[in-house]
């Protein structure tokens, strides 16, 4: 059995639309700084660093070399450093790289640090655009609003989802990120109001999509003699992985369901032993970049039957108050710094677990999850944390 | 107790002046390829894949989902290094070690597609340095300057640099430049940022490299020629060039230190039988003895006057030519490491160093230059 | 502090000039489209599927491909969504982007779907149906690149594959 790690800090930043009020490094230290009170460490109890963002949606390419002593004086001290970009799996990619870092055996505490100022760049879909294949699908665009709009107009089609379904699903999030000091979208939104927005790529409004943010996060992974040290508190995990589905989404055009994510949810809930996840899990934090999203994420993680995840919205099984809460910070729906919002999930599902989310803490939070996806909806990670030792 | 993880498999492209025939992602699927024929495995027998490499430099944000797939990571557990390839062989080097993960490949690839300079230029912070002109050659030209000017270096002894590591590429077949060049020739190449000549930098090359590392439980089952990774360290330096004395590579000491430390290596120069680095100039071939402690600060140009790394020298260095006869811009640290391999396998061929039993291999993972660049060194055994 | 500080906001913007390689197999997709109004496809020689975009090699078996397979220009429409907002450098809108799996393939093209008025955006969801038959229109002028078909029109007779 690999070594057994747990979160011992988290450190997040306020998102907005733009953050004029930092450089970027000062941005990364705001995280960096945060996730070291919370731990109660000091830049030198950090035996490496990793650090994950997307480029270029900055307009720095290879950003982290810019904000590399904002990492706890990295550079100066010529720590162990890696970058990890996966999209928007980055933040995710990034946790699990520090994780792996500790379970080598090599390195006991380890920061990782993810970015991303969407609000610099002045349109982020032309940067996703350049996602896609330059030779063949560039040219036509497939920035995400469109190829997630796919997912919806697919769902309603096989499921009968509806967008009074997604309009839900807005002021459930919208009314959770009120909650959040960190979130970017802090404001009131009913059905009604969803319902009336500007309609931006059918059936996707306004308020099915997340805005682009200014953000930062950072969590601190260590070693299991050294959590016991550092916290009361620690958040271990239990399970995680990641998947990895081919690039062309015309061999995979069957967008209702979200095979890879159930795929890869089968393979982390056998390492964790969790037979019934509506039941074993007590808060998820998921990706939910649009509405529609939380739904089929739903039903790929098995918390309901395939199609039947907007039925859990309006049973309210996902509410704050209901069965299995998802996303009580407001989720990926009202805060969205690409490369830094997948660490966001998991230090959010970690601050759960240690009983530390505060006006958004879930009562008796035992096991949660964390989930992110990207790259033209391929990729995901998954991590579940607990309060037990695995 | 970390895993105990070997090299099993090894695959290059030829590696050339463009590949028009292949769509971006070719080099790393035949890379692979190789790789997995070289380890008598296939894509099932894979358990994670980690590509490399800078998206700006591809013109693709997000290029793991192109090379991802061809490097057989389809529904497999990936990762992506935004940095030289060197750093996705530590990433499956860490992986494997966990115990968690038996078998990975990783795999690099150099493009042309775009223009590095212009690239490397927006690594600079859009406030203070990229108004003032930098790119990845500028950073470069004025590092071997500071180093020149300090220790007293001459243009000559770093241009000894460039006919060594041309030599010995005319013998490596997959080399980009594979003619030799006499000193004369580097002196009178064009200037391209003093002190650095055309001949003193490493040209733009096309291609792909692979590794397949597997953990000590696996090793004998795919292989009787494993290559043990020994040790392993990495680290970063300072992004601010006014911070650091430009003379000196403090990462690549300290990265140096690391590694040593793990493999119980006290003295590099007796104890190493080859050493392929990744010379980002010929100048810097020289900077790099010394922080890897071949050399004392500012005897570097030494061992190169007193023929010491050459072939047939005490401790040969880059014996495949090194990245100025090939250079893929995000994997020459990668091949660095694929051609030390192969040296301890005995399969080096025309550019073998007899009965090598221990390598050490450098990659420089540095989009910006001299800004903050990475440095990694294995240290490899034949096993 | 008493007095807010004023902020200032450097502009920037890249100009990076690419070559992205086409390559053996985009290149002849490319010609075929522009010398021949055909559309070929590519046949993995161990899951059989018939591959579009044409690719070198098959992601999931890893094994290099050199089978090219003609497919139709008539196919039926997989997926689709609506854009109604402008984004810099693409094409504007509305419009409509839609997957369609052409017959005799596997797998579907990606492109856009013309011939329909998409501007009441309460209408326009009626006419465009998941599973709907459509056909290649094809520009007069050809280039040799995936624009030498205009636009997927709606087939109008009711004629099922």
């Amino acid at each position: 059995m690999a070594r057994r790690v747990a979160i011992v800090g988290v450190g997040l930043t306020k998102c907005s639309s733009h953050r004029r009020d930092v450089t970027y490094p000062e941005l990364v230290h705001e995280a960096v700084s945060a996730a070291l009170a919370d731990a109660n460490l000091k830049a030198k109890d950090i035996d490496a660093v990793v650090y994950g963002s997307m480029d270029p949606f900055d307009g720095v390419f290879a950003l982290e070399r810019w904000n590399v002593d904002a990492c706890v004086g990295a550079g100066a001290a010529n720590m162990p450093f890696l970058k990890l970009t996966t999209g928007g799996t980055t933040g995710g990619s990034t946790a699990l790289g520090g994780y792996y870092h500790v379970t080598s055996g090599m390195f006991d505490v380890v920061l990782t640090v993810a970015s991303q100022r969407v609000g610099e760049t002045l349109e982020a879909q032309l940067v996703l655009n350049t996602a896609i294949d330059p030779i063949y699908e560039r040219w036509m665009g497939g920035g995400a609003i469109t190829v997630v709009a796919n997912q919806a107009s697919s769902h309603f089609h096989y499921y009968g989802t509806t967008e009074e379904d997604l309009a839900m699903v807005a002021a459930k999030n919208y009314a959770c990120a009120l909650n959040n000091p960190y979130a970017h979208l802090q404001r009131h939104l009913t059905v009604e109001d969803a319902l009336k927005m500007r309609m931006l790529s059918w059936p996707l409004r306004l308020s099915d999509c997340c805005p682009s943010s200014d953000g930062a996060c950072a969590i601190i992974f260590a070693s299991e003699e050294r959590a016991a040290k550092i916290t009361k508190t620690p958040a271990w995990v239990r399970g995680k992985g990641q998947i990895t589905d081919n690039y062309y989404i015309g061999d995979r055009p069957w967008f209702q369901d979200w095979d890879g994510l159930t795929m890869l949810a089968q393979r982390v809930y056998k390492e964790a032993r969790i037979n019934n996840p509506l039941q074993e899990l007590d808060v998820a934090e998921l990706y939910n970049a649009f509405t529609i999203q939380e739904i089929i994420e739903c039903e790929a993680l098995g918390f309901c039957e395939p199609g039947k995840g907007a039925e859990l919205v309006r049973k309210g099984v996902t509410d704050m108050g209901g069965e299995l809460p998802v996303c009580p910070s407001g989720g990926t729906l009202c805060t969205n710094p690409i490369g830094a919002t997948g660490l966001i999930r998991i230090g959010e599902a970690a601050l759960q677990v240690m009983g530390k989310a505060d006006k958004r803490q879930v009562p008796n939070v035992k096991t949660a999850l964390g989930h992110v996806w990207g790259a033209a909806i391929g990729f995901h990670v998954l991590m579940i944390l607990d309060k037990e030792k695995p | 107790m970390p895993k105990r993880v070997a090299i099993v498999g090894i695959g290059q492209t030829k590696h050339e002046e463009s590949k028009g025939h292949y769509m971006y992602h070719e080099t790393d699927f035949e890379a692979a390829k190789r790789a997995l024929d070289d380890a008598s495995l296939s894509r099932g027998d894979l358990d994670t894949v980690i590509a490399s490499g800078w998206d700006a430099i591809d013109g693709r944000t997000l290029s793991d989902m192109h090379t991802c797939m061809a490097i057989g990571g389809y529904l497999k557990d990936s990762s992506h290094a935004g940095e030289d390839g060197i750093m996705a062989l530590v990433y499956a080097y860490l992986r494997i070690a966990s115990g968690l993960f038996d078998v990975a490949l990783v795999a690099g690839h150099g493009h042309r597609e775009a223009s590095i300079d212009a690239v490397t230029r927006v690594v600079f912070d859009p406030l203070f340095t990229r108004p003032a002109g930098r790119n990845y050659i500028i950073t470069m030209a004025m590092q071997a300057n500071s180093y020149m000017h300090k220790h007293g270096v001459s243009k000559e002894q770093a241009a000894k640099v460039v006919v060594k590591n041309r030599a010995n590429g005319a013998r490596n077949p997959y080399a980009h430049l594979d003619s030799p060049v006499t000193l004369e020739d580097v002196l009178a190449s064009a200037p391209v940022a003093y002190p650095l000549k055309a001949l003193d930098c490493p040209p733009e090359s096309v291609g792909g490299v692979a590794l397949i590392l597997a953990a000590e439980d696996v090793v004998r089952r795919i292989t009787d020629k494993p290559v043990w990774i020994r040790g392993i360290g990495w680290a970063i330096e300072s992004y601010e060039m006014g911070d650091k004395d430009l003379a000196e590579i403090p990462s690549l000491a300290a990265a140096a230190q690391r590694a040593y430390k793990m493999a119980g290596i006290r003295r590099p120069l007796n104890e190493l039988d080859l050493a392929e680095v990744h010379e980002a100039t010929s100048f810097h071939e020289l900077m790099d003895y010394e922080a890897l402690g071949f050399a004392k600060p500012g005897q570097g140009a030494k061992l190169i006057d007193e023929g010491t790394t050459e072939m047939g020298g005490k401790l040969p260095v880059n014996p495949s030519g090194g990245s100025l006869c090939a250079n893929l811009f995000g994997a020459s640290g990668l091949v660095r490491a694929a051609e030390a391999a192969l040296q301890l396998r005995g399969d080096a061929h025309g550019r073998q160093v007899a009965g090598a039993s221990l390598a050490l291999a450098h990659g420089l993972s540095a989009p910006s230059g001299a800004a903050a660049p990475t440095n990694c060194v294995a240290i490899l055994e034949r096993g | 502090m008493t007095q807010e500080e004023e902020i200032l906001i450097m502009p920037g913007a890249w100009n990076l000039p690419f070559r992205h390689t086409a390559g053996r197999f985009a290149s002849r997709f490319f010609r075929e489209l522009r010398d021949n109004k055909k559309i070929f496809g590519v046949r993995c020689p161990e899951c059989r599927r018939v591959l579009l975009p044409p690719r070198p090699f098959c992601e999931r078996c890893f094994a290099s491909i050199d089978e090219w397979v003609e497919v139709g220009n008539q196919g039926t429409l997989e997926l689709f969504t609506i854009c109604y907002v402008p984004f810099l450098g693409l094409p504007p809108p509305p419009i409509a982007t839609i997957m369609v799996k052409l017959d005799g393939a596997d797998g579907c093209l990606s492109h856009i779907l013309g011939g329909i008025d998409l501007s009441d955006v309460d209408k326009a969801p009626e006419l465009v149906k998941i599973g709907m038959r459509v056909e290649a229109v094809w520009r007069d002028e050809r280039k040799g690149e995936i624009g030498d078909i205009e636009y997927f029109r709606p087939v109008k007779s009711s004629r099922r594959a």
